[in-house]
């Protein structure tokens, strides 16, 4: 009994889930953005024209310096340069701009994007924000509309990345997305199980490999909660046809049939033995998935039409320094709960044992 | 049964809270859109920390019904 | 180690089985042909995009009852019997092609319904016929496994088999039906040719997964 005891007392790595999960949630939420471009008004305008643009924005500190350039860029030689700048507060500032009559290209509709360089904030960008409507199509030559300066601002504060859309909602990456990679390192685990309970026989493996599918599935649902929640305020929908969100309502159908076909046996013997085949089998049927399904249809998820998200320039080194820890974090917190599924299910069985061998 | 009872009462709940909700949803909306949209983290974080909790819960409830077992066999 | 004389004897047994009772495939066949002219009467006009769906949604759903019977009728007996006689690669061999068969005649059957009723949409017949059976074969691994996998269960056995094989078939009809929406011209895709390239490796994974796993289940 004495080993047991501290066999079970809470142990550090149950700490340091408990520890890196703070860490996370604190320095998720307490480090800001990067400043940024809310919304312009207006966002169209015609070639040949004079526009006042008011730009409302994020983060910003407009009013710590005396004249902030903002450029118009069209293509990735041609941009317009703001012919002066009045800030109004640190969140707002207009800027004019004098469209010239002729645009570099034969577009109706140019879409350009508003550059503000700023020496204190660094330099930020608002992708496609003005639609100039083009009058006259036809070319002119290269070299009048080259206004575009030939440095940007950098800005090396420890902030997050902002990205249009997206905002604050950044920070979800640490909890929505993490969620996803603990579950599937749970998901392995519980195949290893499997596989060692078929080799082996003992029901120990057996109580682990469907504890950890259990919090998996838990993790898996959660996910989809928080995924439908996040959609709502970026895409404004609950739920897309969206090629990552139907993958993982998949695999979450696949585990709740697990967890029924283990209610639906009840002979202990049978119950660990099959639903330990079923669940290696239901693993390897997932990995083509993760082939096929991205062959479908365009994604709303990172690396699909330039959506703002994860991977590539989006995961940036800050949300690195939480979104991998995070990872670590829930795996633990999710070991730990594994822990206490699996010592409920040893007791039952023991109780379960004792009841065959009395009756 | 008691279980059953609980769960109905539940969804009753939900489904008048989502009726109430449709007149005050533009509202409720803007204000998850506030600021940034951090409010949208915010709901995330507590749906975690609930499930978590209810997840915690429903073993307590097992191991409950664990205990009063061995207690009346012996 | 595999005897292709036993595989084929197991096979001929069933098959001898089944015709003796003759309504049950009788019955699946009608029940196909049925479900295709409720399609025809309900849809009058059909396109190409509907009909390879319902193809594959009227053979999936009378395969299900087909497959999921070739298992129910062994009784226990049967099986401790095999036991002694059979090595469980030869028996899983021999059960795989007997269902894989039984799904292409089906196939088959519903297409040529199909067809008469609904019209000819297919333009190029090598894709058409090649992708579908490499679907067909994955269709018939997952179901042959989880019929096994049902059949241990106590309760609805045909509710428990919906429930566990549709998950786990996605992938392959998700494939097998872009095969088929291009072989009528539906859509144009270069990389078809990749596609049916993972329709093959996910068979052959699959089929490897059922092959290690299948002893395991068959000692229960």
């Amino acid at each position: 009994m004495a080993s047991l005891k501290s066999k079970y007392q809470l142990a550090w790595w149950k700490w340091l889930g408990v520890i890196i999960m703070l860490y996370v949630i604190i320095g998720g939420l307490a480090i800001p953005l990067n400043p940024g471009i809310l919304s312009i008004t207006p966002q169209n305008s015609r070639t040949g024209d004079t526009v006042l643009i008011s730009v409302t924005g994020y983060n910003t500190n407009f009013l710590s310096e005396k004249k902030i350039d903002a450029y118009l860029k069209v293509d990735q030689y041609y941009g317009i340069k703001s012919l002066y700048s009045d800030a109004l507060s640190d969140n707002s500032i207009h800027f004019a701009f004098a469209i010239p009559q002729q645009l570099p290209t034969n577009q109706k509709q140019v879409p350009a994007s508003l550059i503000i360089n700023s020496a204190v904030d660094g330099a930020f960008v608002l992708p496609e924000g003005l639609f100039i409507e083009n009058k006259d199509i036809g070319r002119i030559s290269d070299n009048e509309l080259r206004q575009l300066p030939e440095k940007y601002f950098t800005n090396n504060a420890f902030r997050f990345p902002y990205r249009n859309i997206l905002h604050e909602t950044i920070r979800n990456t640490f909890f929505h997305v993490a969620l996803w990679f603990a579950m599937f390192i749970l998901l392995i685990f519980s195949v290893v199980y499997s596989v060692r309970f078929l080799i082996t026989k003992d029901f120990d493996y057996d109580h682990k490999s469907s504890s950890y599918t259990k919090v998996a599935i838990l993790y898996g649902i959660l996910g989809i909660i928080t995924g439908m929640i996040w959609a709502k305020f970026t895409w404004n929908t609950f739920w897309t046809n969206d090629v990552k969100l139907n993958m993982t309502a998949i695999s979450i159908l696949i585990y709740l049939a697990y967890l029924l076909l283990r209610t639906s046996i009840n002979d202990e013997d049978k119950k660990a033995n099959v639903s330990a085949v079923y669940n290696i089998f239901a693993f390897v049927a997932l990995i083509p998935l993760v082939f096929v399904i991205p062959r479908m249809a365009d994604s709303l998820h990172p690396g699909n039409g330039g959506n703002p998200a994860l991977g590539g320039e989006d995961l940036d080194n800050t949300l690195r320094l939480f979104f991998y820890p995070s990872i670590i974090g829930l795996t633990l917190l999710g070991f730990w709960m594994t822990e206490i599924l699996v010592r409920f299910q040893r007791l039952k069985h023991k109780i379960y044992l004792y009841h065959e061998t009395n009756v | 049964m008691k279980q059953m009872y609980k769960i109905c009462i539940a969804f009753i709940l939900i489904f008048t809270l989502n009726i109430q909700s449709l007149q005050a949803q533009t509202n409720t909306m803007d204000f998850l859109r506030s600021t940034g949209k951090i409010y949208t983290v915010i709901v995330v974080i507590v749906v975690l920390f609930i499930g978590i909790v209810v997840f915690l819960k429903s073993i307590d409830n097992k191991l409950t019904k664990l205990e009063n077992l061995i207690k009346n066999e012996q | 180690m595999v005897d292709v004389n036993k595989v084929r004897q197991i096979i001929l047994k069933d098959w001898k089985v089944e015709s003796r009772q003759s309504f049950a495939i009788y019955g699946i066949l009608l029940f196909a042909a049925t479900t295709v002219f409720i399609v025809f009467k309900s849809f009058n006009s059909i396109n190409p995009r509907e009909w390879s769906i319902l193809l594959w949604i009227i053979l999936l759903f009378s395969g299900l009852n087909a497959v999921l019977k070739s298992f129910l009728q062994e009784k226990k007996e049967t099986w401790s019997y095999y036991y002694t006689l059979f090595n469980p690669i030869e028996i899983l061999i021999s059960k795989l092609f007997y269902n894989f068969l039984f799904l292409a005649l089906l196939f088959l059957l519903i297409t040529i319904l199909m067809n008469v009723f609904m019209g000819n949409p297919i333009r190029f017949l090598p894709m058409f016929i090649s992708g579908n059976i490499l679907g067909i074969i994955g269709v018939s691994i997952v179901f042959t496994f989880v019929s096994l996998v049902s059949a241990s269960i106590d309760g609805s056995h045909h509710t428990m088999m919906a429930v566990l094989s549709m998950p786990l078939i996605l992938p392959i009809i998700l494939l097998s039906l872009k095969v088929t929406q291009v072989s009528t011209g539906l859509l144009v895709d270069t990389s078809i040719y990749t596609d049916i390239w993972l329709l093959f490796g996910i068979d052959i994974l699959l089929f490897g997964v059922v092959l290690i796993l299948f002893p395991y289940l068959w000692r229960a």
